[in-house]
């Protein structure tokens, strides 16, 4: 008993905060026309909300019953087949303006860019490895290409670094016949390379080159 | 009966009409969101202008100081690192009016690749227009570019209003995840020659090399030299925007773009055997190198680009001496 008032308690607070599913929403709902208690507890989470966010009123006036005697003395109307046909339409007018909020609403729904925030979602961005098939063995940075070598602490995720150099993964455990500088400076030459291609070609100008790193241009001044 | 059902009529029409009234609204959005973005690509390399923007990354920030101006049709741009190692590029293009394979993708509604295939930037991306904006104290518009497949990453823009500048450019993984931010921070546009610190006469130009390669000629055609490489798989509307053979090492490069996401090709002999196969990172840039035995010679094959690695391994997957492929391009009629 006590789990499944937590459970609303969490739906509740999930609704709050316009985070609620549809089946916890169905079940909020059951529970307020049945129990007194957790439409309170709505009532109260309402008044908190608007006293954080500030708002004038929060006396708590409920109008609810007022306004369903309101409902219950009004003169029912007698059904015409004009009534019938006015409802229908008006029924479905809402329907048709509801069918364009959907066409409206499924646009933006497509649009899996419009939930996002870069502006304050960027600063805890992971590296994206959406595909990686490779080895299990991955140096975060500073070129680190001797499988078989020391672990990653020695080479660097160093955090006191500002700059990250490229995250390289060999591929295959290979007959070690290249040295680190090479690598690096073959990587360096290509990113180079493409960032002035990017440049020309990308239609955002000489942004492209801000890519380059610092190891870059100390590989360039050598 | 017969009042039901014409009821019923009523609302199929009713449905249909709405529908097709909001149709024409959304047409409407995606031509200005494309012209924006054609404008974009004209006013960044036709307007004089300096600003400070920030590159982030994976939790990485740096700030560049930027200068941009156009004197006698050349393009005079300097690129300056305002922290870490002092960095600095400077570049001169030649020709204001040289239009590549990017802009064209970008302004173009459709260009013919070759016999069989058009590249249309509206194929593969979307464009929505998501109100305005604030950046660099300026007001922007900002447009939402999506893709339709998983072959390359989407972006938002921000564009200023007044002079069609693009002032962020964000770029998308397809979740939905930012991989990497241009934003200015600042920017002046109007500047002079003389406020934006270049002298054309000044000898620090003379050692920038001059790339005016593989823009548009007067017959509305970019020719790229072949390459005895081919590939045998691209990602849907990339076509090759430039083709280079490094007269030093014999290093061939080929440069691929949609309009807007770009990826190079490297292909190396001598260097092949002190290399191994590597895929790399470098902010939302990927390497991807693999290597290739022909005829008993190794070569190595290295895709740089700002695309998913799964495309990247694909394309180096699909790299293969044969026959050249037909890479000058033309507009359709």
């Amino acid at each position: 008993m006590s789990d499944h008032k937590e459970r609303l308690d969490q739906s509740l607070s999930a609704l709050m905060d316009g985070e609620a599913t549809d089946i916890e929403l169905h079940r909020l709902l059951k529970e307020v026309s049945e129990g007194s208690e957790l439409r309170d507890k709505w009532k109260r989470y309402h008044m908190v909300s608007s006293a954080i966010k500030g708002d004038a009123a929060i006396a708590s006036i409920d109008y609810s019953a007022a306004i369903s005697a309101a409902i219950d003395e009004e003169p029912a109307h007698r059904q015409s087949r004009l009534a019938v046909f006015a409802g229908s339409a008006g029924r479905f007018a809402i329907a048709a303006s509801v069918a364009l909020v959907a066409v409206f609403g499924v646009q933006q729904l497509n649009s899996p860019l419009d939930s996002v925030a870069p502006v304050s979602e960027f600063a805890g961005v992971e590296q994206v490895n959406e595909d990686n098939t490779g080895p299990a063995i991955q140096f975060p940075s500073g070129f680190q290409p001797i499988i078989n070598a020391r672990t990653v602490s020695a080479g660097g995720n160093n955090k006191s670094s500002q700059f990250v150099t490229p995250v390289i993964e060999v591929r295959q455990q290979v007959e070690r016949n290249y040295s680190e500088a090479q690598l690096r400076a073959y990587m360096n030459d290509v990113m180079a390379k493409h960032s002035n291609h990017a440049a020309l070609n990308s239609n955002q100008g000489m942004l492209p080159f801000a890519r380059l790193n610092e190891t870059e241009a100390a590989a360039k001044k050598e | 009966m017969v009042f039901l059902s014409l009821v019923r009529t009523i609302k199929v029409a009713a449905l249909i009409a709405a529908v097709l009234l909001h149709g024409p609204l959304f047409a409407a959005q995606m031509e200005s969101a494309h012209d924006l973005m054609s404008k974009m690509a004209k006013a960044s390399r036709e307007l004089n202008y300096q600003g400070l923007f920030t590159y982030e990354y994976r939790g990485n920030l740096t700030s560049v100081k930027l200068s941009h101006g156009v004197h006698d049709g050349q393009i005079y741009e300097r690129i300056q690192h305002m922290d870490g190692a002092q960095r600095n590029a400077l570049r001169r293009t030649d020709n204001v009016d040289c239009l590549r394979t990017g802009d064209m993708l970008l302004r173009g509604s459709a260009y013919k690749i070759n016999d069989q295939s058009y590249a249309r930037l509206e194929d593969f991306y979307e464009f929505h227009i998501k109100g305005e904006g604030r950046i660099a104290n300026r007001r922007v518009v900002m447009v939402h570019v999506l893709p339709k497949d998983k072959h390359r990453y989407g972006y938002v823009v921000a564009i200023d209003k007044q002079s069609g500048l693009l002032l962020q450019s964000v770029l998308m993984s397809h979740a939905g995840k930012p991989l990497e931010r241009f934003q200015f921070v600042d920017i002046t546009i109007g500047s002079s020659m003389a406020e934006l610190g270049f002298d054309p006469e000044a000898g620090d130009f003379a050692a920038v090399s001059l790339d005016q390669s593989n823009c548009m000629d007067d017959n509305r055609q970019i020719t790229t030299s072949t390459s005895n490489w081919s590939t045998q798989w691209l990602p849907p509307g990339f076509v090759m925007a430039s083709h280079k053979i490094s007269d030093i090492d014999g290093q061939e490069s080929m440069m691929f773009t949609d309009g807007l996401a770009v990826f190079s090709v490297f292909i190396d002999i001598d260097k092949a055997r002190s290399l191994p196969a590597i895929d790399a990172n470098l902010g939302a840039t990927v390497a991807v190198l693999t290597k290739a035995d022909i005829n008993n010679q190794e070569y190595a094959i290295c895709v740089v680009g700002e695309i998913p690695r799964a495309t990247a391994n694909q394309i180096a997957s699909a790299i293969s001496l044969a026959s050249p492929a037909s890479s000058s391009m033309s507009p359709l009629p």
